[in-house]
């Protein structure tokens, strides 16, 4: 005899431990965490580093931040990477995006980046390698 | 030979055909996280790198929060209105009064007028009322199906008579016989009207694609063909898409397909 059907159980147990109330609830619960995780994570920010193919910092190489817009990917934002060869973007607002990383004489670099959610914070676990094979490749 | 024995070439069978049922869905949710072509040969039974992000590209590429909340509006009026409308009309039938006979007559031959041939005079009707483009107006054909009411008469007939009877003794009105009495003893007729009301309001194509004007009004299943019209590579998303549309149905009647069942068979046994 589940809780539910149980005439001995007080009747607020009754109402409350069963899966009509306990599924709904959980997923609420999810729900409401999930979104207090995307709003204390969405500003938009993404971070990196840049390095040469022997994986050597690369400085004053130019950074670009791609955003799909509905079929293909438009510039959103434009930086350099600094002398440790990190780089940051803080007006990212988009889900779906691609980073994409110059510089004259050492190489490029392109890559996807999917996001959980628009505007999520992240910092990039590999950093973006210049190759001149990547160049070529263009 | 044991009952055990005897019966395991029916289970086999029965698992052969839950088989040939899952395969579709399991199809669309393998599709779904991995965007894999479907004309892609040798198909793949596990997923190649499966990932959630089809999913992410279905919330944006249209306000499909705004479509969810439209559903879920529609479809919990949709269902208050069954529960209620069709309890009464269920125990009205359960009732002696002249042409009795004749209202069920009528009810069982209107069972086989499709909706699509009286769509005009409910818009019309709908129009006239001033519902058009509101949730209320999206949700009025629904508000009382003859399937339902059948599946209450029913569960209603089961009852004693002598239960209804010590009720009217007891000075109850017939309205609070029918909630007082009749309702509690019939949780799983309620259950059976709740999950079919919500599964043909929760699907319902053709009323939302007529009685919406606004973007703002439309249900999922008119996102979903919004969203086929919008994207070129459809393959992964399009099936993301059909999941989340899925998954309230399909969770609803998980939840309460014990009485679902037992709704359906109520009666089936009354000698």
């Amino acid at each position: 005899m589940s809780i539910r059907d149980d005439p001995a159980a007080p009747r607020w147990r009754r109402w409350l431990l069963n899966r009509f109330v306990l599924v709904p609830g959980t997923l609420a619960i999810i729900a409401i965490v999930w979104n207090a995780w995307v709003f204390t994570h969405n500003h938009g920010k993404i971070a990196g580093r840049v390095v040469d193919a022997s994986g050597r910092a690369v400085e004053g190489a130019e950074v670009k931040l791609w955003v799909f817009n509905f079929t293909t990917f438009v510039e959103q934002a434009s930086t350099q990477s600094k002398s440790d060869g990190s780089f940051q973007f803080t007006s990212n607002p988009s889900h779906n995006i691609q980073l994409s990383a110059e510089k004259p004489g050492v190489g490029r670099s392109r890559i996807p980046v999917r996001l959980y959610f628009q505007s999520e914070d992240l910092t990039l676990k590999q950093p973006l390698q210049l190759t001149e094979a990547a160049t070529e490749g263009k | 030979m044991t009952r055990r024995q005897r019966r395991w070439p029916i289970h086999l069978a029965l698992i052969a055909v839950c088989f040939v049922m899952l395969v579709p869905f399991y199809w669309v949710l393998k599709t779904s996280i991995s965007g894999e072509n479907i004309f892609s040969y040798p198909p793949s039974i596990v997923p190649r790198d499966p990932q959630p992000f089809y999913y992410v590209d279905v919330w944006y590429a249209i306000p499909f929060a705004r479509y969810f909340l439209n559903s879920v509006v529609v479809s919990i009026l949709t269902i208050v209105a069954n529960v209620v409308l069709n309890a009464m009309a269920g125990y009205s039938l359960t009732q002696t009064f002249p042409g009795k006979q004749i209202v069920l007559m009528l009810f069982l031959s209107c069972m086989m007028i499709p909706f699509q041939a009286t769509i005009i005079p409910a818009y019309l009707i709908t129009g006239k009322l001033g519902l058009l483009d509101s949730y209320l107006g999206l949700a009025l054909p629904m508000f009382s199906t003859i399937i339902c009411i059948f599946v209450f008469k029913a569960s209603f007939d089961a009852v004693p008579r002598s239960l209804i009877d010590a009720a009217r003794v007891d000075g109850l009105s017939e309205w609070r016989i029918i909630w007082k009495v009749m309702m509690p003893l019939a949780k799983s007729a309620v259950a059976t009207n709740v999950i079919l009301s919500f599964i043909w309001s929760w699907n319902n194509f053709m009323w939302p694609l007529i009685a919406t004007r606004s973007q703002d009004m439309q249900t999922l299943p008119l996102g979903l063909a919004r969203f086929i019209s919008y994207q070129e590579d459809t393959t992964g998303a399009l099936y993301a898409f059909c999941i989340m549309v899925l998954a309230p149905g399909i969770l609803l009647f998980l939840l309460a397909q014990k009485e679902f069942v037992q709704g359906l068979t109520t009666g089936a046994t009354k000698g």
